[in-house]
């Protein structure tokens, strides 16, 4: 492997594990909000709970999200600074409109809801995680329309050596950006219910004291992947009907034609079973019921994340041997005097640190789910009684 | 155009130090400042104390972090051809930069989501070894950057410079844990220590200032920018805003603060 393999191989490893967790962060934020507002509208109690406990998974999920995205945002220019002195001009543009209007107030929302529960008034802690969900789809409509311009180099023409922005509006109306973001949306729904149905399905089969609980959220589930996985499958196909225009190579290659391949199948295979199977079973609650079929649910979990990766290495391992797709080669945009030693001691450090942070959050995904929601850390009340006033493990 | 993203470059880079100084800080003394209350005489264990001392600065945390996730963002959109060579030039000291920040957060996000004490030991451990990783490799880049991205930052200069940083990020999270635990107090020495925070940050930008400025990217794009971040700007002061507000420790007492910390 040369120098330019590995630094490639960094961005797939660090890229696909922060996506796992961004897409789930996508499906499960609007469902959290959703639950949370059910709450502040009929006061039941049962929606409280949900809150809390499908909102720390959504947290625990989101750390990761943010470690991944770091190594993310500096890789452009420990690696590639080839792609910001050729074309900074224009992709930096949506690049830097993610960071500082959606996620810096993304982060800011999040601390205000995770450390605001039980402090704020209601109403504006409600406030918070629609916040936080509308900048989350923010974010990701920045940088799709970033990685869109890659695919397809709009708004831009060449002087001087260099892109420069002629049409912003462009960039925003690029067919790879208007189809590619409902798909990657509806993916994360698609995922986000998948993790719902199948913690549900557990509690179910196991028969816990979470019954009602977990009846209730796979039928969210349920609804909810019908949703996404009908938005991703649509948007998926529409893809087609411009992409042999644009990038006429894009699924010859090996690998970004069996990915395309295992993509669909999963996707569709699956998209069938919810909209065929699960969702007419939800009738009189006939899936929550069928304790012979949750093993299968929850095995089914992974699924809508496998199709993620797979739709990520088909779009940019088709946009080979393009950084640019006809304009800026991979090989030309590597960081010039990088070196063989420097790109294996950062990818080293980054894939173990983050393999290994990624394998500990999901132990701690799978044990919140196994402890049910009586015992959701998130959104957790003063203890009664001004005897315990005193102790120190508390907040302030 | 040019003038005023170099102004949000120095207030993101500045505002990052003064802020997220104290979050480092307090990570570095949390062993220190955890055993000086137990000296103290206050009750419970030490790890209560560094749980308290944790959960003082948690909600400030992702706020303040997300300061130089924006400093990146302009600094890729405001001045892309200084983005390149600025990053490429201190590889090994970002890639250290960027595992400390990782596992300094990795600590504060999973320390508390098993019980038992071995493990939120092991993860203030983590927490702490990180905080310092981000004091040293900051005073190391800081000290690089001044002079011109040596092929060598690790020197006697690098050392200097993580020696500085680390000195005034200490000392801005002593002053910050004094502020925010009770008994509260000493708002006018958590500004001083933040200006000291933000001062080894705003000296190395002031050096370098002319260098960043003829690296902008052209006015359509610096316009568009502008167009589209200065309608969000109050949005993002007022977030701010809200968040002292809201975890003052004037706030902080009675029913609130018997609320568990989720870090």
């Amino acid at each position: 492997m040369n120098v330019l393999d590995l630094a490639r191989l960094q961005f797939a490893v660090t890229g696909s594990l922060h996506f796992l967790f961004v897409v789930l962060t996508l499906g499960l934020a609007p469902l959290v909000a959703i639950m949370q507002t059910r709450h502040a509208i009929t006061g039941r109690p049962i929606f409280a709970r949900m809150t809390r406990f499908w909102g720390q998974i959504y947290v625990i999920n989101y750390a990761l999200g943010i470690f991944t995205g770091l190594v993310m945002e500096f890789q452009f220019g420990l690696s590639w600074s080839g792609l910001t002195h050729y074309a900074g001009d224009v992709f930096g543009a949506p690049l830097a409109i993610e960071t500082l209007v959606a996620f810096f107030l993304e982060s800011t929302f999040l601390g205000l809801w995770i450390f605001g529960w039980n402090r704020l008034p209601k109403g504006l802690h409600l406030a918070c995680i629609w916040l936080v969900t509308l900048t989350a789809y923010a974010s990701a409509f920045w940088i799709m329309a970033a990685n869109s311009f890659l695919q397809n180099p709009v708004g831009s023409v060449l002087r001087d050596g260099r892109l420069v922005l002629t049409d912003f509006g462009a960039l925003l109306t690029n067919p790879t950006f208007v189809m590619a973001l409902p798909h990657v949306l509806g993916a994360g729904m698609f995922a986000g219910s998948f993790v719902i149905i199948g913690a549900s399905a557990y509690h179910l089969f196991r028969r816990t004291a979470e019954q009602e609980f977990f009846r209730r959220s796979l039928r969210t589930g349920v609804v909810w992947a019908f949703i996404g996985s009908t938005l991703t499958i649509g948007f998926g196909y529409a893809q087609f009907g411009f992409i042999g225009a644009l990038q006429p190579h894009k699924f010859e290659g090996v690998l970004p034609g069996l990915a395309l391949g295992l993509m669909i199948t999963i996707g569709q295979l699956t998209q069938f079973a919810v909209m065929l199977v699960l969702l007419p079973l939800l009738i009189r609650d006939v899936l929550a019921r069928a304790r012979w079929l949750h093993p299968i649910l929850m095995l089914m979990t992974p699924l809508p994340f496998v199709a993620a990766i797979l739709g990520w290495l088909t779009r940019e391992v088709g946009r080979q041997p393009w950084l640019i797709y006809g304009r800026l080669g991979v090989a030309d945009a590597m960081t010039p005097g990088l070196t063989k030693g420097m790109v294996t001691l950062s990818f080293a450090a980054f894939a173990g640190v983050l393999g290994l942070l990624a394998l500990v959050d999901y132990l701690l995904i799978a044990r919140t789910v196994r402890r049910g929601p009586g015992q959701a850390d998130l959104g957790a009340p003063a203890p009664d009684g001004p005897g315990r006033a005193a102790a120190p493990a508390l907040s302030l | 155009m040019e003038i005023i993203w170099l102004a949000v470059l120095a207030v993101l880079l500045v505002g990052y130090f003064a802020l997220e100084g104290f979050d480092i800080g307090l990570g570095m003394m949390l062993p220190a400042l955890a055993r000086a209350r137990e000296r103290a005489g206050e009750p419970g264990t030490r790890q209560d104390h560094r749980d308290l001392l944790v959960a003082g600065m948690a909600p400030f945390v992702l706020a303040n972090e997300v300061w130089l996730v924006a400093l990146a963002g302009t600094l890729v959109g405001a001045f892309p051809a200084l983005e390149g060579p600025l990053l490429g030039g201190l590889y090994p000291l970002v890639v250290a930069l960027l595992v400390a920040w990782i596992l300094r957060d990795a600590g504060l996000w999973f320390r508390r989501r098993i019980d038992g004490p071995g493990w939120r030991a092991c993860w203030d451990a983590v927490l702490c070894a990180g905080s310092w990783g981000l004091a040293l490799t900051w005073g190391a880049i800081l000290a690089a950057v001044v002079r011109g991205l040596p092929a060598q930052p690790f020197d006697l200069a690098g050392l200097l410079g993580g020696a500085v940083v680390a000195a005034v990020f200490t000392l801005h999270g002593r002053a910050f844990a004094a502020w925010r635990l009770p008994p509260a107090g000493g708002a006018s020495r958590l500004l001083l220590t933040g200006v000291l925070a933000g001062l080894p940050a705003a000296a190395s930008l002031a050096v370098t200032a002319g260098h960043v400025l003829g690296h902008a990217a052209s006015p359509a794009t610096l316009n568009v920018l502008g167009f589209i971040a200065l309608p969000v700007t109050p949005i993002l002061v007022a977030a701010q805003v809200w968040v002292w507000r809201t975890f003052r420790p004037a706030r902080s007492t009675g029913a609130a603060a018997r609320v568990p910390s989720f870090f």
